[in-house]
């Protein structure tokens, strides 16, 4: 991916362009507003990591509005200290597709990462969902592992659609409340955790291979491989 | 003396008694207009009228009608104070009641006030003084002796009245003065011991409910917030302080360890994982003093929007029901449609979540947790959650909601303390409140919203 990283703070900066060169990306990185805009407008990104506040004379969320208002389409995701609910609808509302309160985890920066692009380059729910031998029909809301039906509440289908179409992406526990249950706030208990073993009974259980792994201090992968 | 006229109540007090005067002044000057002006007006018209009378006699009928004329109003006892004398060109009395001409009138016609002995002694008399054809000349008066006594007494009185008033206006002034000063004072003295850092003085009141008792009251409801947010700082600087120093000290160890003992790669991963944890753990309480300042400063009501209630306990429920299964719990809905709240959605279902999470997570497995809502007596909002869990000491209860407080509920339940204060937080923002109770065993906590009644319909 080409990704276009515009952050003053050159530590938190260093430590992104080399994480996500690590992980095979492509990294512009601009220190300042005005060459932010600049880069965003002339070059073109899979998605761009935009702070909030930044000197040069131009705010990341006015960066945020200039391009959108050219038509320019690119996912932008927001990343800030200010990590109010309040910032976040701002952020979203100035034309930001997904939101970042600082500190953060580098995964759950990837996965969200991962999850825009795929957002920006999926067609919709016209097609199945197809993930080794399980498959999701979206429209018709079923759901068969190996040719066998599966029965699933609503949320579970949900749930498993979110992680179908991020199929071999991390998604973090706060993306699944985000995006499944629409809740912006933290629970104290891992009450996600329960939602998955539930559904990881409902579609792996009886079968050999497993599909939901849990990966270690960041969240779950739907994939055919660990 | 500088201090003085800086004062208010001086100031006011002054006022008052110079505004006192004046009207005194205008009362008594209008009093002496109608009354002792207007006698002395009556007197000349009279005189006068006389004196004309006289000399058309004079005129029509000769020196002997008028003589006739002066005589016969002489004799006659309705007026006796009434003067008359009229003499020939040589000061020659021809008529009249008077011995001779007095010297104090001269020869100058008009109006005299000359002084006339009668009865051994002076009276004052107003007197007119004409010329008569073939230079005769008649005099015609009024003995107003006792009407200059009358007008010194109102002059008197009316003196002595503004003087009384003044007194009566100063003191007056100086007792408001007082009644304000010392009203003033006792806010003054509870502001002051308020500066010295004791915020539990409050300004007294009387009970008279006027203006000042008012005020008293504005200013106590401002100091009871003030003492609670103050409270709540320093309180929050404590346990910030605390709760961040134990996991920093951890952390600290940890990678102090992984620094000296550099172990295994293997091991040094697991042992950043836990560090990150750590650090989580710290984040996690900034992340909820923030949300906490958040819901405080109120700018959360922007977003208020009619919520269906039993929407959100429902979607809630459907989020924790599989956590309180894995806990062999049992979850009791008794939710009823289309009871509504003014509020922010996301908000609301946090504080009903913490509520439901704190219950699950206090409650041993084989327990029961349920969630109902209801319209109370007073015809608000009732969210009930109750657990039979190990409850909260009566004590601890008033407590637990402070922030940081961390209740004794078992060792193993984790928690950053803020749980209860966000929920308190957020009931407060929405104008409700939030109740802990027995259930004896466990906890029952309520949340109580006002209820939106005449709504058409919810936004979702």
């Amino acid at each position: 991916m080409k990704i276009l990283l515009v952050e003053d703070n050159e530590r938190v900066a260093g430590f992104l362009v080399k994480g996500l060169r690590e992980g095979g990306h492509t990294v512009d990185h601009a220190d300042n507003g005005r060459d932010g805009l600049f880069l965003a407008s002339s070059e073109t990104y899979d998605t761009i990591i935009m702070d909030r506040i930044l000197p040069g004379g131009i705010e990341g969320l006015a960066i945020v509005e200039a391009l959108r208002k050219t038509g320019n389409k690119t996912p932008i995701l927001i990343l800030s200290a200010l990590g109010e609910v309040d910032d976040r609808i701002r952020g979203l509302r100035a034309g930001g597709d997904d939101y970042l309160a600082k500190p953060f985890a580098f995964g759950e920066l990837v996965a969200r990462l991962d999850a825009l692009v795929r957002r920006a380059r999926d067609v919709g729910p016209e097609t199945d969902l197809v993930v080794g031998d399980l498959r999701m029909d979206p429209l018709s809301h079923t759901v068969t592992r190996a040719g066998k039906p599966i029965q699933l509440q609503p949320r579970e289908f949900r749930l498993l659609e979110f992680l179908m179409r991020h199929a071999g992406q991390v998604v973090t526990r706060t993306m699944l409340l985000e995006n499944v249950w629409d809740y912006h706030f933290d629970p104290q208990t891992n009450v996600i955790d329960s939602h998955v073993s539930k559904l990881r009974r409902k579609i792996d259980s009886g079968f050999n291979a497993p599909l939901l792994h849990t990966v270690r201090g960041a969240g779950y992968k739907l994939a055919t491989n660990a | 003396m500088r201090e003085l006229t800086r004062s208010t109540a001086v100031r006011l007090a002054f006022g008052y008694a110079v505004l006192f005067i004046i009207s005194t002044l205008l009362l008594t000057g209008f009093l002496w207009w109608r009354t002792a002006l207007y006698l002395d007006r009556e007197i000349d018209a009279v005189i006068i009228a006389d004196a004309q009378a006289i000399s058309d006699r004079l005129r029509d009928f000769g020196l002997p009608g008028a003589i006739e004329t002066i005589n016969e109003r002489v004799g006659r006892a309705s007026d006796e104070h009434a003067i008359y004398l009229l003499v020939d060109p040589t000061l020659t009395p021809i008529a009249g009641n008077l011995q001779a001409w007095p010297l104090e009138v001269g020869s100058a016609p008009g109006w005299h006030d000359i002084n006339l002995e009668r009865d051994g002694r002076l009276h004052v008399t107003r007197a007119l003084f004409g010329l008569l054809p073939g230079g005769y000349r008649l005099l015609v008066g009024r003995d107003v002796q006792d009407r200059v006594e009358v007008r010194a007494l109102i002059v008197d009185s009316l003196i002595w009245a503004s003087v009384g008033a003044s007194i009566l206006a100063v003191l007056g002034g100086i007792l408001l003065r007082r009644a304000i000063l010392s009203r003033l004072e006792t806010i003054n003295r509870t502001a002051s011991a308020i500066v010295q850092g004791d915020l539990t003085r409050r300004v007294p009141t009387q009970g008279s409910s006027d203006e000042f008792d008012q005020l008293a009251h504005t200013i106590n409801a401002m100091l009871g917030q003030i003492e609670r947010l103050v409270e709540g700082v320093r309180n929050a600087s404590n346990v910030v302080a605390h709760d961040l120093r134990t996991p920093l000290a951890e952390l600290r160890t940890r990678l102090e360890a992984l620094l000296r003992t550099q172990p295994s790669k293997q091991v040094t991963y697991d042992e950043i994982q836990k560090a990150i944890s750590d650090i989580d753990r710290i984040v996690n309480v900034f992340n909820a003093l923030l949300r906490l300042a958040e819901i405080d400063s109120g700018v959360r009501r922007a977003g208020f929007r009619d919520v269906d209630l039993s929407v959100v306990a429902t979607e809630l429920t459907e989020l924790y029901e599989p956590l309180a299964e894995d806990k062999g719990i049992i979850m009791n809905i008794d939710v009823p449609r289309a009871i509504r709240v003014h509020g922010d959605p996301n908000l609301l279902a946090q504080a009903i979540g913490n509520l439901v999470e704190n219950a699950i997570k206090y409650t041993p497995a084989g327990g029961t947790v349920s969630l109902r809502i209801a319209v109370d007596h007073a015809d608000q909002a009732e969210i009930v959650i109750s657990d039979n869990g190990p409850g909260i000491a009566d004590a601890d209860k008033s407590r637990v909601i402070e922030r940081f407080y961390r209740g004794n509920r078992g060792s193993d339940a984790e928690g950053i303390g803020l749980g209860l204060s966000v929920v308190e937080a957020i009931a407060r923002l929405h104008g409700g409140t939030l109740s802990l109770n027995d259930n004896c065993p466990g906890l029952v906590a309520i949340l109580t919203l006002p209820r939106v009644i005449n709504a058409n319909r919810p936004h979702d």
